[in-house]
């Protein structure tokens, strides 16, 4: 493990680029809990004061310290995208393993509900929910609800690596030897799985995160809950940009969509680990 | 032609399923709320104040059948699948009397418009590069293109909506930043309407390109180099085929194929973007008419555009799914 | 790398020097994987030369080396794998690095017009999504001089040669069986009647009765043709019957070759005497005598005479020494220190 890591940090630059990038983010994140203003507090700052020595990034027009808000957001932005992810682990991994250690009718049925949660639009679905239960949602609820239905891509990636276990020899003398399904499952077969997991969990993140950011900027979340979209939420309700405080908007986005690739490169960097096809062609080159 | 029909039906029981699904997603959300939506929605509408008295007890009427509260469990169940079968949604809350279904029949066009040109634009050149990119591997230009669009492929679709409003509204305004035309331009098939409806799409088109690019121009970079390796390829580059048609014919026609499937798959994902987007522009679709709906607690409107939603999105997955044996013949065999 | 420098001059055809010669050849694959080197030695010093008008066939167990050594003639190596050292030289070319090294244009002209290449795995070369016929066009149009027309007649020809009906042009791959796909890409490879063509295991997958008739097919268009042919496969039975030389490999390098009775009437080395005696025989049942210890790894091979630790008649100068390849008789090489032990035993 430990010389994977290294090896990866060593040749691998986007791997080193996304650790990075998510470390300054979590960095940002842990320092909430050093933070000197409590998160909900408001007028506790000068409105409205440009980047800084004493307000490193500002301060928005509700008289919040701009970085030490952004810390309790990211920290909850975070909070929520780990939540979904683990969440939903627990669905694409029982959902992928048992369809394609199981196959035949088991699969299919279980692929055919698969691919009609992958083909539903989760915007209006969410929306919805936000419209029914209003002011009763809580971050919990919405991850809940968003890892119910966001588990479908990565299952179908778990089931063909599982697919191609099925018939390996240790499956037969696992089965041979008395083992029962769930026992052969998650002691034979989730090793094999776990880099993937690995991997579409990192996406995953990418993708819920992205969900509560659109939602909570349409104001469609608990908006009293600091979080990278709700601050944009607030900045455009202050028309932050037409009154020129522009840092309300550009260190929340920035600071997310250092996340977002931060994520997404430690993702492909994992995605070459496992496959090392790719990286073979990268270090070998296409005879032209 | 019977294996194809015996596959096109097997594809249209997905569709049916994915309808039914999802249809089943909304009812058991809108039923699982601990309020009473239909007096939460009554108060939210009178409290603008001018709504007639026989409009809310027509409304409340309809909302109570809507939301299924009237009759046992199971004709409530039926009710509901009844009006989103004939999509009877009542009329519209915020733009009472108006049927929902008026409102979203005129903001459908908008959306089908902006979303078909849009996804069709990202598909084609995100895979046309991607292609290039994994078959012409040393190439600086594409490398470059690759960084670029894996740098915006993660981002949200509101977050490349904002920075683009915020470059073309305020640092460089050369293009409107809201709307679906121009106010004062009739509507019509004058080329000046016409030139107004594309100036007024090219900001939400762009930023639907900058997101949607990377992830096919990754995805068929890397199913082209794989493709490349593959016995059929290595075979013919051997045999001096040239250049030109094994990069056609070989590589991309193969490669094509996993990116229909895939453009299948992300169509729920890219449509939940247009949504977003026009939302972000103020563009005149169902997106726009959503949160719209949301904020006047429209919830017959809300209910209308989620269902509307689903069945279009599964209907033009069918389309794809229909069309794919064209592309891959092998896929009506097994 | 200097073996390939001596010898830059160009080599005049002469009328019946080799199609093609092999000298000291190197191939390995090299991995860098995480920082990992690794380094498969599947071709270690080969020497050897197919003539004109004949069938060399080239026989050895699973990963010997057999398919390294054809892509790196036919001209068909990816990476990781790389030519380390020594010479290919063809008769219908200049030059001693084979079609490696030599300029893109005319390895275009030298290529199914003068050699063609069946691989290994042959099921998969037809791309799946072309109908025959279009993969014929693409192949072969170019070099055949012909119109449309007459390239179409031409092609339906030469299927029936095969044994094909014309609708194969039209089907896809996915709706030919394996024998009738195998025949399919024999077809393609010979349609432009090159001197050299290298066929890696073009009958393993297909059973035995198809087996036959293919074999039969092959040596009549090799005939027919006057081409020169390097057949490979792991079935001594099949080279029996149709090989004229026959070059076996073990572990990367070759260990014996002769004319084919030779091969197997004479055995020198002792690799090649466990080689057919255990080919089963009519009317003999006593037990085959099998082979102690796994094939060795390639990354890591035994020292000396790579056969050393499975063979019999191993000394300690074995384990050291790489035995030299050696004339024995006319046409016959062997690269074995205990070669006339091995011939004196039983
Ligand atoms: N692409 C590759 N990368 C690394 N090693 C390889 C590759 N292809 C083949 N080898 C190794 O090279 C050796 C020789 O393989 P091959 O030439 O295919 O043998 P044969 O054709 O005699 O069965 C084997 O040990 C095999 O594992
Ligand atoms: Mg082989």
């Amino acid at each position: 493990m430990f010389v994977v890591l290294r090896d990866l940090l060593r040749y691998n630059g986007e791997f080193l680029a996304g650790i990075l990038m998510t470390g300054v983010v979590v960095a940002m994140a842990l320092l909430s809990f050093v933070s000197p203003y409590p998160p909900l507090d408001q007028f506790v700052a000068p409105m409205d004061v440009p980047p800084s020595a004493a307000h490193w990034f500002g301060t928005t027009s509700r008289g919040q310290d701009l970085f030490w808000l952004l810390t309790y957001s990211i920290r909850n932005t975070l909070a929520f995208g780990l939540l979904v992810a683990i969440l939903s682990r627990i669905l694409s991994l029982s959902i992928g393993l048992l369809a394609g250690y199981r196959g035949g009718w088991v699969d299919r049925v279980l692929m055919s509900i698969n691919d009609t949660f992958i083909v539903i639009p989760l915007f209006p679905i969410l929306v919805l929910f936000y419209f029914v239960m209003r002011d009763n949602m809580s971050w919990v609820m919405l991850a809940v609800l968003t890892a119910l239905l966001g588990w479908s891509y990565d299952a179908r990636l778990i089931r063909s690596v599982a697919l191609s276990l099925r018939h390996r020899e240790f499956t037969q003398t696992a089965v041979f030897s008395g083992m029962r399904t769930h026992e052969i499952l998650s002691r034979e077969h989730l090793p094999f799985v776990l880099p993937i997991v690995f991997s579409t969990s990192l996406n995953n993140m990418n993708w819920s995160i992205g969900l509560e950011v659109t939602l909570a900027v349409l104001g469609f979340t608990d908006i009293n809950r600091p979080s990278v979209g709700g601050m944009i939420y607030w900045a455009n309700q202050h028309s932050a940009v037409v009154a020129g405080v522009w840092w309300w908007i550009a260190f929340p986005v920035g600071l997310v969509v250092m996340l977002f690739i931060g994520l997404y490169l430690l993702a492909i960097s994992m995605n070459e680990y496992i496959d090392p096809r790719s990286r073979l062609e990268r270090g070998g080159g296409r005879k032209e | 032609m019977r294996a194809y029909a015996r596959y096109a039906f097997g594809r249209f029981l997905q569709f049916l399923l994915v309808v039914f699904i999802g249809i089943n997603i909304a009812y058991i959300i809108t039923h699982a709320t601990p309020i009473d939506p239909v007096e939460h929605t009554v108060s939210v509408a009178t409290a603008f104040g001018h709504t007639a008295p026989e409009a809310i007890e027509s409304m409340r009427q309809s909302l109570r059948e809507l939301y299924g509260l009237t009759g046992s469990p199971i004709e409530q169940y039926l009710n509901f699948w009844r009006r989103v079968l004939v999509a009877d949604f009542g009329p519209s809350l915020s733009a009472f009397p108006s049927p929902v279904s008026t409102l979203i029949g005129r903001a459908i066009p908008w959306t089908v418009g902006l979303l078909g040109v849009a996804t069709i634009l990202t598909w084609i050149i995100g895979n046309l590069l991607g292609g290039l990119a994994g078959y012409y591997r040393r190439s600086r230009l594409l490398k470059g293109f690759g960084i670029v669009a894996m740098a915006l492929h993660p981002m949200p679709y509101y977050i490349a909506a904002i920075i683009l409003l915020i470059v073309f509204g305020y640092l460089w305004p050369i293009l409107p930043i809201s709307g679906g035309s121009q106010m004062n331009v009739a509507r019509g098939w004058s080329s000046e309407y016409i030139l107004s409806v594309a100036r007024h799409s090219m900001l939400p088109l762009l930023s639907l390109l900058l997101v949607g690019l990377g992830g096919w121009f990754v995805g068929m970079r890397s199913l082209v180099s794989n493709v490349v390796t593959e016995d059929y390829v290595v075979y013919a580059e051997l045999a001096g085929v040239s250049k030109r048609r094994i990069l056609t014919a070989y590589v991309m026609r193969n490669a094509i194929a996993p990116q229909v499937t895939g453009l299948a798959i992300s169509l729920g994902h890219v449509f939940s973007g247009a949504l977003i987007t026009e939302r972000v522009f103020g563009y005149p679709g169902i997106g726009s008419l959503l949160v719209d709906g949301v904020h006047a607690g429209d919830y017959s409107l809300v209910l209308g555009v989620t269902t509307v939603s689903i069945v279009g999105v599964s209907l033009a997955v069918l389309v794809i799914d229909l069309i794919y044996p064209l592309i891959d013949p092998r896929v009506t065999v097994s | 790398m200097s073996a390939a420098m001596r010898n830059p001059a160009a080599k005049p055809e002469t009328a019946d020097g080799p199609v093609v010669a092999v000298r000291d050849l190197r191939a390995w694959y090299r991995l860098r994987l995480f920082g990992v080197d690794r380094e498969v030695k599947a071709v270690d010093g080969i020497t050897f030369e197919v003539r004109k008008d004949e069938i060399y066939g080239l026989a050895g167990e699973s990963s010997s080396g057999k398919s390294t050594l054809v892509k790196t003639i036919a001209g068909a190596m990816r990476p990781p794998l790389e030519i380390v050292g020594g010479e290919i030289q063809f008769s219908f070319m200049d030059g001693t690095m084979g079609l490696n090294r030599a300029p893109a244009d005319l390895v275009e002209r030298v290529r199914w017009r003068h050699l063609s290449y069946v691989m290994q795995g042959s099921m998969s070369v037809l791309n799946p999504v072309r109908r025959i016929g279009t993969s014929f066009f693409d192949f072969a149009f170019r070099h055949m001089g012909l119109d449309k027309a007459g390239f179409e007649a031409a092609v339906v020809a030469h299927l029936a040669r095969v044994n094909l009906p014309a609708s194969v042009l039209k089907a896809y791959p996915h709706e030919l069986s394996g024998g009738m796909r195998q025949r399919v890409t024999i077809a393609l490879a010979t349609i432009c009647r090159p001197q050299f063509i290298i066929a890696d295991e073009p009958t393993t997958a297909l059973d035995v009765v198809v087996q036959k008739d293919v074999l039969a097919m092959f040596r009549s268009i090799q005939r027919e043709m006057a081409s020169s042919v390097l057949f490979v496969t792991h079935d001594m039975g099949v080279h029996a019957h149709l090989t004229d030389r026959l070059g076996i490999m073990y572990a990367g390098r070759l260990v014996e070759e002769a004319r084919t009775p030779d091969v197997f009437a004479r055995p020198r080395h002792p690799y090649t005497r466990h080689l057919i005696h255990s080919l089963p025989r009519i009317g003999d049942d006593r037990p085959r005598s099998g082979l102690e210890g796994t094939p060795p790894s390639l990354a890591n091979p035994p020292s000396g005479c790579r056969f050393h630790p499975r063979c019999a008649f191993a000394t300690e100068r074995c384990r050291v020494e790489v035995p030299p390849m050696e004339q024995v008789a006319p046409d016959h090489r062997v690269a074995c220190f205990e070669k006339d032990r091995v011939e004196a035993t039983p």
